[in-house]
């Protein structure tokens, strides 16, 4: 598929309108009418370009902010679950335990050691990728050839 | 000093191994698991001595940059290619996005497509 320069700037738009978490949120036909593409065209070309469907990729914006919510450690499960949209605790709790591999009270309790200003999140328990090389084996750092 | 490894960030490194070795056609090179990520590198299938490391983009920083530079149209990372048409058909017709078709830019000719991870990425074709 080859996007267009303006297609391609609408589906970022898209994108943007789905990471805003809008109370109530915006059918995805809604989103697509509102950036101007055909809502059949919508779905396969947000998800060509972002790998991921309009549908899922809002939730997964909704898990991200909960675990950022989660880990300042300011607010009840409940709340966390109110302020990113979901309507029921059941449902977010069992969305958040198959994505995230804990429930949103274990994560809390996990991440929020790492929290050093309320509020503010210690960025060091995200890993930066080279940051990590010294616990790599030593047969990481040979070709395929040498091994 | 030299040049060996590099790396680019993705949403889900899972599926980065997916679009990285079975769309583009790398192959993996090392997959160790690191607390919740993996420390994971992909190489060319002829040369295993360059690598890049397909790397987590957990921190909200990495995020908001990521993003901008997608939505400005700037890829991060270029790979070369010795037939940019014949890829470009390729990828296409494998359900790559691109958003650029392959166009002569001065010395190079360069193709631009969405790697679903997050990242546009750059083929050029020297010559």
């Amino acid at each position: 598929m080859l996007l267009k320069r303006d297609v391609f700037a609408r589906l970022c738009r898209a994108r943007d309108i789905l990471g805003e978490l809008e109370d109530p949120a915006p059918s995805v036909e809604a989103v697509a009418l509102r950036v101007d593409i055909s809502p059949s065209h919508f779905i396969r070309q947000f998800e060509a370009l972002f790998g991921i469907t309009p549908h899922r990729f809002r939730t997964r914006v909704r898990l991200d902010r909960a675990k950022d919510l989660l880990a300042t450690g300011r607010h009840s499960v409940t709340d966390v679950c109110m302020e990113v949209g979901f309507s029921s605790l059941g449902s977010f709790s069992t969305l958040f335990t198959r994505r995230v591999g804990a429930t949103p009270s274990a994560y809390r309790r996990r991440v929020h050691p790492f929290v050093q200003v309320p509020g503010q999140l210690e960025r060091a328990w995200v890993p930066g990728c080279f940051g990590l090389m010294g616990t790599l084996p030593a047969s990481a750092f040979r070709s395929f050839r040498e091994a | 000093m030299r040049i060996k490894l590099t790396s680019i960030m993705v949403e889900d490194q899972d599926k980065a191994l997916e679009f990285y070795t079975k769309v583009l056609g790398f192959q993996k090179k090392h997959d160790f698991p690191v607390g919740e990520y993996k420390w994971l590198t992909v190489v060319s299938h002829d040369r295993d001595d360059l690598e890049l490391a397909l790397e987590p983009n957990a921190n909200p920083a990495a995020k908001t940059f990521q993003q901008a530079m997608f939505t400005q149209g700037i890829p991060l990372a270029a790979f070369e290619v010795s037939d940019i048409a014949g890829e470009f058909a390729r990828l296409r017709a494998g359900g790559v996005a691109f958003t650029r078709e392959p166009t002569r830019m001065g010395p190079v000719t360069i193709a631009v497509f969405s790697d679903t991870c997050g990242n546009l990425i750059q083929l050029y074709q020297p010559g």
